[in-house]
């Protein structure tokens, strides 16, 4: 467990924490906002200075999740096994279909996933890679194809991470495009349900569907998947500070 | 090349960070000639933005040359001279093709936030912190832009770049305030902040028919400005009461439409009380945003008048009148601008000579000195409406 642990966040890298930090700052800054409005409406103090605290802390950045993490009681962290995430995308149904058809197209969908290879019509191998580069790795077989419509699988025996996923494509309204919408059920040994998904790839199982299909929106809108990777910032190793006015002029 | 970074709150440096680099085949590197402040990145310095990460290159408003492009990219050219409208759109999604590119699905590469935080993800700003995307800004000597065939637009011959500069941002937004309002003939538009956004919300006012355009701020230099370049007429908030003067401007009935150009680090001159309050507040994080002049806005306005509000918000308000609002039947129309549906239409008003925005640049200054130009723009002092940077 422990050694998971350390592993994601070798995994996660700079970037990974660095948002999850600043989510978290976020979070608490304006759930601390809301807290401290409800405690001064209700005039009680204690609810108030909670609301403040959780705000100073976010606002200079205190790490509150693990500390909370680990005092919270076990029942609070399970994570439900079914997610499910929806999603507008601005073209025709049959284009979505058809991409979502050709399983390899998916691997570039879910952040974890290096690999699809087609077995044949019906069963494609998965490889995806947990914390460290652990290989996570199953076979998944067609269900039911409703052209243009619905496709569904699920996993056969054996696989790392046993789940059952749907993906439904309908018409949007007022020509908005399709609106899809992905289920995906996890049934890990154990019953523990999406928090094995979670500690697998160190990510909520409704964030990894969400994903998903905000990357095939992405694509089949845009053709790219925006991005800042490789930007210039005052973070980059060769960038140094030049001298100030005052250092130059004084 | 060198870029003006954000370290922390108000601590900004000039440093050497690597040349930017095509990342998609729709992106342009655009090397700066003129690159503006604005009032909105006070509220990223002063730290009232909690996304931002120390190396942020910000900056959102210029001007420049295409000096590189992708493989992708049609419709400009090496050599070109382009402005880039600050708020990115990615020309295809169902916001972008109805012209409302603020509301981009697709080009914020970091929507967790705003989903969090607001429930979906808007646009992709240049230089204006991780919510809204993390992409490296303007106060630098190249850019990279990306969709540039959707946000860089060719600067017509005759526009000259000081003119040119402010169609990144102040112009559009001040004019999408005015469109927002929906002025009819005979309409009285009051708006309250007398910067360069609300100064152009004046001239677009008139330009779209106005009968009176009214401007609100404090500061001398700027009431001077909004009277002689914007053609309002206008009111010192810190000296009159602003509700008794604009009742008696308009026989009682209050502005038509009244615009925000201030947002949410507002003063309330007039009422002590008020401002001690709502600064007490901020300061002890139980309001992120201080809305004195939408409090003020909801009593002034005309029963049944609109509310545009262009001045930026990022959280939570406190004592917001919604009955005053509710039983006065008023309409609020807001936003981030939409830029690059008005280019075209700014550009044509700028070739005609009935819009000039190039009076807003009071202090043109190397990129070096961006830190002092941004002290003196915060101060206001020295008469400074707006210092653009050359780097």
């Amino acid at each position: 467990m422990t050694g998971s642990r350390d592993g994601r966040r070798r995994m996660g890298g700079r970037r990974m924490e660095g948002s999850a930090g600043a989510l978290e700052r976020w979070a608490a800054i304006l759930g601390g906002t809301a807290l401290g409005y409800a405690g001064a409406r209700r005039g009680s103090w204690a609810l108030a200075a909670l609301g403040g605290g959780l705000f100073l802390a976010g606002a200079a950045g205190v790490p509150l999740s693990s500390p909370l993490r680990q005092a919270a009681l076990p029942a609070l962290r399970r994570e439900p096994a079914t997610t499910q995430a929806n999603v507008t995308v601005a073209v025709p149904a049959d284009r979505l279909f058809r991409h979502w058809r050709n399983v390899r197209h998916l691997a570039a969908l879910f952040p974890h996933l290096d690999a699809v290879e087609v077995l044949s019509d019906t069963e494609s191998r998965w490889k995806a890679h947990g914390p460290g580069g652990v290989p996570v790795v199953w076979t998944s077989r067609l269900d039911k194809l409703r052209e243009n419509e619905l496709i569904t699988w699920h996993t056969l025996e054996g696989a790392d991470l046993p789940h059952r996923g749907t993906v439904l494509f309908r018409p949007a309204p007022g020509g908005r495009g399709t609106e899809v919408s992905l289920t995906l059920a996890y049934h890990p040994p154990g019953g523990e349900g999406g928090h094995a998904v979670s500690r697998l790839f160190g990510m909520a199982p409704e964030q990894q569907a969400r994903e998903a299909l905000r990357r095939l929106k992405r694509i089949m809108e845009v053709g790219e998947l925006p991005t800042i990777d490789g930007q210039p910032s005052g973070r980059a190793e060769r960038s140094r500070a030049l001298p100030s006015m005052q250092e130059v002029t004084g | 090349m060198r870029a003006l970074c954000w370290n922390g709150v108000n601590d900004l440096r000039v440093e050497r960070v690597p040349d930017p680099t095509i990342l998609g085949p729709r992106d342009a590197i655009v090397k700066v000639g003129l690159s503006s402040v604005c009032g909105s990145d006070l509220h990223l310095i002063g730290g009232y933005v909690p996304t931002m990460r120390a190396g942020d290159i910000i900056g959102h408003e210029f001007l420049g040359e295409v000096v590189e492009k992708g493989p992708e990219v049609t419709r400009l050219n090496r050599g070109d001279r382009v402005i880039t409208v600050s708020i990115i759109g990615c020309g295809k999604c169902w916001h972008c093709r109805h012209e409302e590119f603020s509301l981009c699905d697709n080009s914020n590469p970091q929507p967790a936030f705003e989903e969090m935080a607001y429930g979906h993800c808007t646009a992709g700003i240049f230089g204006y912190s991780h919510a809204f995307g993390g992409y490296a800004g303007s106060h630098a000597e190249y850019i990279r832009v990306p969709f540039a065939d959707t946000n860089c637009f060719r600067v017509p011959e005759g526009v000259t770049d000081e003119q040119a500069v402010f169609v990144s941002d102040a112009v559009p937004t001040g004019y999408m305030a005015a469109d927002m309002g929906g002025i009819k003939p005979g309409d009285v538009v009051a708006v309250w902040g007398c910067g360069g956004v609300g100064q152009m919300a004046m001239r677009s006012a008139s330009l779209m028919g106005a009968e009176r355009v009214i401007g609100i701020d404090r500061f001398p230099d700027r009431l001077r400005a909004a009277q002689m370049k914007a053609g309002a007429e206008t009111l010192d908030y810190s000296r009159v009461d602003i509700y008794d003067a604009l009742l008696a401007m308009t026989g009682g009935r209050g502005p038509d439409v009244c615009i925000d150009a201030v947002g949410m680090e507002a003063d309330s001159g007039a009422s002590a009380l008020e401002d001690w309050y709502d600064r007490g507040k901020q300061a002890l994080r139980l309001e992120s945003d201080r809305p004195a002049v939408l409090r003020q806005m909801i009593q002034c306005c005309r029963k049944g008048g609109t509310l545009s509000i262009v001045g930026v918000y990022g959280g939570f308000i406190d004592k917001f009148p919604m009955g005053a609002a509710m039983n006065k039947a008023l309409t609020f129309r807001m936003g981030q601008q939409h830029g690059q549906r008005y280019v075209k239409r700014l550009f044509e008003h700028i070739g005609k000579g009935e819009l000039d925005p190039s009076y807003l640049l009071t202090h043109k200054w190397a990129l070096d000195d961006a830190p002092q130009g941004y002290r003196m723009f915060k101060e206001k002092a020295d008469d400074c409406m707006r210092v653009v940077f050359a780097p």
